[in-house]
């Protein structure tokens, strides 16, 4: 295949999206998802939704909406931009910052099932035999849902990968800086290159494939074997 | 004036005992009786009674995972006092549930190491060495937990528990999927030997009161979500009506034990003398060890027999006859002024013209002597 240098770029920098995102939501997910699991208050409910909300909502709705908080305008935008170093509008830092708020769901709510569905179980068990709750997190809830992990990690992933709507929004199209390859397909589309259009939607259509097979056996590998009595199962095929 | 309170999860002096002390614990099942308990530092007692009654419940507002009012106090530190409640994991105790609670994703060897790490007074190693060949674990150290059976999650999960070696250790109907033979022939006698070794304040919860019998010398009744003082054996027998219904019957009997040699122990019940094989536990002469004799297994004859490769004849007087509802008769024993029970057919005890108060001759073979 015929793929130009800038097609390259594009490529190279939805794959470093994506996996930072990925990174930093699984940091970001891990205690949040368990916290979360471990909280009995109907504030939960409403916690739940607010993370659940990037998923149903149009991606033009919250990419609206980040733009006004990253405008340099505002307080907000202000502050931000002197946190990170710079204006997050048209900037990969706010790519980012953008996919991790976008991509969230996805990472949580497996975590959060996995969690809900036996961690009370096993926390309780750990508690029992003196283990303090974080080491009952690191040490007992994150092997028993491994499965889940890699699913979660898959999912947001794949996800980061087609982000559009977002990043039109708040990214535009800088090549090198935040031209990703959904929006440089896009490009393509409307300057009717059919034929490099082509070239980059079925790599982007490879990646994905791969990526959610090598995810499967993965999961299928970390899965115990037999009856899964005491396991947390993965949620795979619940979104996405 | 000197009045000092008492501070929340530090150890005081305020207390009398230093074992456990439970005061007015009211949990959402028991609210019109709370529960009162007093128990020694150390001590195996069984705790049994109707399901449902709430002994789960018990245990578990004992650890702390249950929302409960009340005071608890063990080894003179709080653990809880009118609704608050020191953390699980900050507790001197372990409590195994009744569905196992393997840690999943991880080997059996993992699940181990993992309890020993966190125990505040952990086992030496060669002492895990010998529960796990005790235990039959040895061959399933590498595999992963999901693997395991439903009787060997359980062992493992004992086998757990024992390697945290907790000062309060709490167990929750944990021998209900194992094989009934390698309980009373391995794994209770390993327990006491254990608990000998390595004295802690045990509570076991079992229906099965063979394990009570052969672990505890005094048990706590939970009935309708009220629970009593710690009750000698006899009198839970005599609640739980065990030895006098149903097919199958075991007495617990005591002897002094006289000597340990070739695999045979020799024992002394009221200077006669009794042998068991196939033994578990360790014994040193003069020691009293306890041991259960099924009803089944046991033959009468009238006159003393002659030579017979059954080792045990045991002089009897027989005190009572009571018909089963499937045709035997149940004969009610005693010998060195231990009772125990004896299931013979109607004609053999028609053939022998059995009659009350009179000696007997009561036979059984040195294997039938179960959980020594």
């Amino acid at each position: 295949m015929n793929i130009a240098a800038a097609d390259w770029q594009a490529l190279w920098l939805t794959l470093r999206l994506a996996g930072l995102t990925t990174l930093l939501l699984f940091i970001i997910g891990v205690p949040l998802a368990w916290q979360l699991s471990q909280w009995q208050s109907r504030w939960r409910h409403g916690v739940e939704v607010l993370i659940t909300l990037p998923l149903v909502l149009p991606p033009t709705v919250l990419g609206f909406y980040l733009l006004l908080l990253f405008s340099p305008n505002y307080a907000p935008g202000q502050w931000l931009s002197q946190l990170f170093g710079g204006p997050l509008v048209f900037s990969f830092g706010g790519l980012v910052f953008a996919s991790v708020i976008y991509s969230l769901p996805f990472m949580v709510q497996p975590l959060l099932a996995a969690f809900s569905a036996n961690g009370q179980r096993l926390t309780q068990a750990a508690a029992a035999l003196g283990i303090p709750p974080w080491a009952a997190l690191l040490k007992v809830l994150l092997p028993a849902s491994r499965a889940a992990i890699v699913s979660a990690c898959a999912l947001t992933f794949a996800h980061t990968l087609g982000e559009f709507g977002v990043v039109l929004m708040i990214g535009g199209a800088i090549p090198g800086e935040t031209q990703v390859v959904s929006i440089a397909l896009y490009q393509h589309v409307e300057a009717m290159e059919y034929g490099a259009a082509h070239r980059l939607a079925l790599m982007l259509m490879g990646i994905t494939t791969v990526m959610l097979l090598l995810a499967r056996w993965l999961g299928h590998i970390l899965a115990p074997r037999g009856a899964n009595k005491e396991g947390i199962k993965p949620v795979m095929g619940v979104m996405g | 004036m000197d009045i000092t309170f008492p501070l929340f999860g530090t150890t005081t002096a305020t207390s009398d005992s230093c074992g456990l002390s439970v005061e007015g614990l009211e949990t959402s099942l028991n609210t019109a009786n709370p529960w009162q308990l007093s128990l020694p530092a150390t001590g195996v007692f069984g705790l049994t009674g109707p399901s449902g009654s709430g002994k789960s419940t018990l245990l578990a507002a004992l650890a702390g995972l249950r929302r409960c009012r009340g005071d608890i106090t063990f080894a003179n530190t709080v653990w809880q006092r009118g609704r608050r409640a020191l953390a699980t994991h900050k507790r001197a105790l372990s409590l195994g549930f009744q569905d196992s609670r393997l840690f999943a994703g991880q080997s059996v060897a993992d699940n181990l190491a993992l309890a020993r790490n966190y125990s505040r007074r952990p086992l030496p190693a060669e002492e895990c060495e010998q529960l796990l060949r005790a235990f039959g674990i040895a061959p399933l150290l590498h595999q992963p937990i999901e693997l395991l059976s439903g009787g060997e999650a359980q062992r493992v999960a004992l086998l757990r528990q024992l390697f945290h070696n907790a000062s309060l250790q709490l167990f929750d109907e944990p021998l209900s999927a194992v094989d009934r033979a390698q309980v009373l022939r391995c794994l209770l006698p390993t327990l006491r030997d254990f608990w000998a070794r390595y004295p802690a304040l045990v509570i076991w919860t079992s229906h099965d009161f063979d394990e009570i019998q052969l672990l505890a010398q005094r048990c706590l009744w939970m009935e309708s979500a009220g629970l009593s003082a710690p009750l000698s054996l006899g009198e839970v027998a005599r609640r739980l009506d065990t030895n006098t219904v149903g097919d199958s019957c075991r007495s617990r009997i005591e002897a002094r034990v006289e000597s340990l040699q070739d695999g045979l122990l020799s024992l002394d019940l009221g200077g006669v003398f009794i042998y068991a094989d196939r033994v578990t536990g360790h014994y040193s002469k003069g020691d009293t060890a306890a041991f259960l004799l099924e009803a089944g297994d046991i033959s009468l004859s009238v006159e003393k027999p002659g030579l017979s490769s059954i080792l045990n004849c045991l002089p009897v007087a027989l005190i009572e006859k009571q018909n089963l509802t499937d045709g035997r008769i149940r004969l009610r024993l005693i010998a060195a002024e231990q009772v125990f029970y004896a299931d013979i057919s109607r004609l053999s005890c028609e053939r022998l013209q059995l009659r009350e108060d009179t000696t007997y001759f009561a036979q059984f073979k040195a294997g039938s002597l179960a959980g020594l």
